[in-house]
């Protein structure tokens, strides 16, 4: 439907514009591909459960060890640890299912691929949730932190206040260790920083512990019927967003049952701006490129110059794994793969080549809903920094256009993905 | 016995039109497995201490035209027979699932084989022309009816190139009877003594022209490359596997054997013929953008070889000869069955559009693991048959041509350039997510790969297995050969060589 | 005169925002002294907001008091002021835009009130809470 208030669009990605305004999302909508996002969110959000409960025990607990062999090893206080929007104890109940762990999750954790055994087993075989995958996501969010200057998380680590908590956090964590806290003396930057990059598990576990219960309480929702559509899911998302995105983001350390502060709630640091946009934009649209898919000689000009020019996230990634190492993203898809819900498996065989290829469809599903989510983000920053998608005022709805042609803007290059996902047969 | 491996195919032909077609390529596998177990059979228990020919049978045919059914082995041809059944198996699966006609296609295949077998069991040189012409209408046909899109130019060219050979075998053959007057056509009872030498040259000559444009050399090759790429790859494995073979077998079985006090006179020239034969084929193949092409002037490059150590007339460099006419024909149909599949399967043999094959999850795989072990047979890589074969001829030649035989080798090197161009595009890179929805590889098409590449890995691997057949006739026929310096290698010495 | 406090307790349609600015512990700042100029969502305002946001919002003091600080500007800047600066910085640190050309516009609001005079500041109506970015 097209807003008869204002002529249509000029933009190359008019047709997309159109359906944003008129409530849409970037993926059109048809049964299909509600299925298919649906399937795939409850696919990632139970890595997901896993990813959020160790982020915070390596940033709270974990935290400066020198040997972080068992990082991956997570402790059951938090698996059971409650999420805050799911379960009876939730401060605002997203998820009617468990607060603690998911039960497909423990299953995996137990059995993995293969059979029952030891962690360290399974662990080295790698026969487990791919962490390394959130580690990298982590990554990603450090590295273009400073960059990007999305709210206030990232300037205030260069702070003093800060920098005092975290020494305060450093000597406790290293009183009984004279070698450490002589090296500390010696090189104070390397463990600011080290701590830095913990604040960030820190930022990210809080990101996704919000998600977690949004995507099965969605999947949910779905085998109930209450989605008629695309937007229906987008709506429940943008809903969502609104809904925690006051929630504090802070790095609390326990360090022998006491706990620090690093970056208290105090601060007043939200979910929104500090973890989701910036996610958003360091993940999904930025991240890093691939090692051996790029050459990071400067010379050969591979690598745009500037940060805000990098499009490795998912929004632009080819889904192909150009082999398995060395890229997050194929982590990510191994995890979903233990996941996938039936009627999911069932699609994936009867298209391309069956089970064989089940990896890339499924990528190519979570590339659609990642689009999905990218609408709803767009959506909701509309909703709360712009007009109503039924404003009387045309002055008003020509702001919401250029926001959204802003936006659309950085689909405009030839890596992305936003014209592909418009056609069914993108598999 | 050779007679019912004659005529077990023509059976097989009458079987498949009597079958219903869903059956058709199954017949035709029983038929081709049967007959292949035959000949290796009839292979294994080849007497090595007779150097002659064995399995004789004889019948009086057309005694006035001098055309009698003479039939006999020896390690010259049997080999080549039990190739010949080998290929036609992986023929009949190269040509993928559906294809239209199947019953005519499958009997032409049959036809073929049948038609082969007698031009190699023939001990009548009018028996061996008579068969040698059988195989034109076959080809003819396959080419025209299941080819690529210049199939009519394509087969018509091939037709009339292949007419003119069998025009000036049959010129040489009637000469040497006629001129030398022989009793009839048969081996045994050809005199060529009192033939002058001059005589035997022009015959020579002619015989070579004849034999060279099937083989081919250059410049009587340009039929192949239009052959080759507009044939279906099945037609092209057997083109390239055993019938070219035709060629080289008849210039040793006519040439060297017929005339050998006229062969080390000719020789230096046909030496060089052979490496220009080479040289050429290894340029020309490293400039092509069309994978079959390349595989195509591969192919002429690799015969060149065969003809530089037959020229060269050593104990080593004939049984190098032969050992590459046998090593040349695997590799060349694993990498036309590869090349098949990998046409079907993309739909393009553009080098400059293929990318990224060897994917794990899209791409091709396996067919392109073996596209990179078949390169690398062809390339001499040890280990693999086509090493086996090359040093044969290198270290036969080398003693008599050394230039021609340093040339070779540089051409050797060369094939190591154009199958890294051929690999670095088809197998490595990224695949274009565009367009990369490949149907599956089937089992069909798989198995005759691995099985091609399991005797070639074999053969590279027990070379003995490959030179054993062959070692006693080429010494018989060098043995012959009067001027020739032969190098005194004993048969356990012969053994011992890689 | 009535503090900004006062003013919003004693009219209709502010019983969310009281209610957060309770919760936020800014109750004392925003009766006491110094000019403010604070851009108040009423009831309604409020209510546009998706379910569950004042919720987590409430749960959460140091967020709340971002949000509702962000609704506050130093010194006492009527409607005329205000349209000729064109942007003013909030106390919580973000600037707010300010648009005269039509309706007078705060941000992505439209106020509905303008130049309500207080002891310690104005206060200006707006239908939309704004947010920051």
């Amino acid at each position: 439907m097209i807003t008869t208030k204002i002529p249509p669009s000029t933009h190359p990605h008019a047709d997309v514009i159109h359906r944003l305004e008129a409530g849409g999302s970037m993926l059109p909508d048809t049964p299909e591909n509600l299925m298919q996002i649906i399937g795939i969110y409850k696919a990632y959000a139970v890595p997901m459960d896993f990813y959020w409960r160790d982020l915070l025990y390596i940033a709270e607990q974990v935290f400066l060890e020198p040997f972080r062999f068992f990082k991956y090893f997570i402790s059951d206080e938090y698996l059971e640890r409650q999420n805050h929007y799911a379960g009876d104890q939730a401060d605002l109940r997203i998820w009617r299912g468990t607060g603690s762990a998911h039960p497909e999750l423990l299953e995996f954790m137990k059995k993995g691929e293969t059979f029952k055994s030891s962690k360290l087993f399974h662990h080295l075989f790698h026969d487990r949730i791919n962490m390394e995958f959130a580690e990298a996501c982590m990554r990603a969010m450090l590295w273009h932190g400073r960059d990007m200057g999305l709210g206030k998380f990232d300037a205030y680590l260069d702070s003093d206040e800060y920098k005092a908590n975290a020494d305060r956090a450093i000597k406790a964590y290293f009183k009984k260790n004279p070698v450490m806290l002589g090296l500390y003396k010696l090189f104070p930057d390397m463990f600011l920083e080290q701590v830095r990059e913990l604040s960030y598990y820190a930022n990210l576990g809080l990101f996704w512990e919000v998600m977690a219960p949004v995507f099965f309480e969605m999947s949910d929702i779905y085998d109930e019927g209450g989605f008629k559509g695309v937007p229906d899911a987008m709506n429940f998302l943008v809903n969502g967003i609104f809904a925690i995105a006051g929630r504090p983001i802070y790095h609390h350390v326990y360090i022998d049952g006491e706990c620090f502060e690093i970056i208290p709630k105090s601060k007043g640091f939200t979910w929104l701006y500090e973890a989701a946009l910036p996610y958003v934009e360091a993940v999904f649209y930025r991240t890093a490129p691939f090692r051996g898919t790029k050459s990071y000689n400067a010379q050969a000009h591979e690598v745009p110059d500037a940060q805000k020019d990098f499009h490795y996230g998912i929004l632009y990634a080819d889904v192909f794994p150009v082999g398995t190492a060395g890229i997050p993203p194929t982590l990510l898809m191994d995890d979903m793969y233990h996941f996938l819900p039936q009627y999911l498996k069932d699609y994936y065989k009867e298209h391309c080549r069956g089970e064989d290829d089940e990896l890339i469809q499924l990528g190519i599903t979570f590339q659609r809903s990642m689009y999905n989510v990218t609408s709803a983000v767009i959506q909701a920053l509309r909703t709360a920094l712009l007009y109503p998608l039924d404003d009387p005022n045309p002055k008003h709805l020509q702001k919401n256009r250029e926001f959204f042609e802003a936006q659309m803007d950085r689909f405009l290059r030839p890596e992305a993905r936003l014209r592909d996902i418009q056609n069914a047969e993108y598999r | 016995m050779l007679s019912f491996l004659l005529f077990l195919p023509l059976v097989g032909i009458g079987a498949i039109a009597l079958f219903p077609r869903p059956l058709t390529r199954i017949v035709a596998t029983v038929f081709t497995v049967v007959t292949l177990a035959i000949s290796s059979g009839l292979l294994i228990n080849l007497n090595l201490q007779d150097a002659g020919m064995q399995y004789t049978e004889f019948h009086n045919w057309l005694s006035i035209l001098g055309l009698n059914y003479n039939l006999g082995v020896d390690g010259l041809s049997l080999p080549l027979i039990v190739l010949n059944s080998l290929l036609t198996l992986v023929a009949i699966y190269s040509i993928g699932e559906s294809n239209h006609r199947p019953k005519l296609y499958y009997s032409l295949i049959l036809l073929i084989n049948s038609g082969i077998t007698g031009a190699l069991i023939a001990n009548n040189l009018l028996l061996f022309f008579l068969f040698y012409e059988i195989e034109l209408i076959p080809f003819y046909l396959l080419i025209a009816i299941w080819g690529g899109e210049k199939k009519g130019y394509a087969s018509t060219k091939f037709l009339i190139y292949t007419a003119i050979s069998g025009l000036c075998v049959l010129a040489a053959f009637l000469g040497i009877v006629w001129l030398s007057q022989s009793s009839n056509f048969d081996f045994e009872n050809l005199t060529l003594e009192n033939l002058e030498f001059n005589t035997k040259v022009i015959l020579l000559t002619i015989l070579l022209i004849g034999f060279g444009i099937k083989i081919p050399l250059v410049p009587l090759h340009t039929w192949l490359p239009d052959a080759y790429v507009e044939a279906n790859p099945a037609v092209t494995v057997l083109l390239g596997g055993v019938f070219a073979k035709l060629g080289t077998y008849g210039l040793v079985r006519f040439g060297l054997q017929l005339f050998p006090d006229v062969w080390s006179t000719v020789s230096p020239a046909l030496a060089v013929i052979g490496t220009v034969s080479v040289m050429y084929g290894s340029l020309a193949a490293i400039a092509q953008r069309d994978l079959k092409r390349m595989v195509a002037y591969s192919s002429i490059g690799h015969m060149g070889y065969i003809l530089v150590s037959t020229a060269a007339g050593t104990e080593l460099s004939l049984l190098g000869a032969v050992a590459q006419m046998i090593s040349h024909s695997l590799i060349l149909a694993l990498l036309f069955h590869l090349v098949g599949i990998i046409e079907r399967k993309v739909g393009t043999r553009d080098l400059d559009v293929l990318n990224g094959l060897m994917n794990p999850v899209r791409g091709l795989p396996l067919t392109s693991s073996l596209l990179i072990l078949a390169g690398m047979a062809s390339a001499g890589i040890p280990g693999l048959v086509g090493f086996v074969a090359e040093f044969l001829v290198f270290q036969g030649s080398f003693s008599r041509f050394p230039i021609p035989t340093l040339f070779c080798i540089i051409a050797s090197g060369l094939t190591a350039v154009y199958f890294v161009i051929l690999l670095n595009r088809t197998c490595f890179g990224r695949l274009d997510s565009h367009t990369a929805y490949y149907p599956k590889v089937f089992a069909s098409e798989k198995i005759p790969a691995i099985a091609l590449t399991v005797i070639i890995l074999f053969l590279g691997l027990q070379p003995a297995w490959l030179t054993r057949w062959i070692e006693p006739t080429t010494s018989q026929f060098i043995a012959a050969i009067p001027t020739v310096q032969t190098i005194a290698l004993t048969p356990a010495e012969l053994s011992k060589a890689p | 005169m009535p503090s900004i406090v006062d003013i919003a307790v004693n009219n209709e349609g502010f019983s969310t925002l009281v209610a957060a600015v309770q919760a936020a512990g800014l109750v004392e700042t925003l009766a006491g002294e110094g000019d403010f100029t604070v851009f108040a969502p009423n009831d309604d305002a409020f209510a546009k907001l998706p379910p569950g946001t004042i919720q987590t919002l409430v749960q959460n003091p140091p967020q709340l008091a971002r949000i509702l600080t962000y609704h506050v500007a130093a010194g006492r800047l009527t409607k005329d002021d205000l349209i000729k600066l064109g942007e003013v910085t909030s106390i919580e640190g973000s600037p707010i835009p300010i648009n005269g050309e039509d309706d007078f516009e705060v941000k992505n609001a439209t106020v509905l009130a303008a130049d309500i005079e207080a002891d310690n500041g104005i206060i200006h109506v707006i239908d939309n809470v704004i947010l920051m970015g």
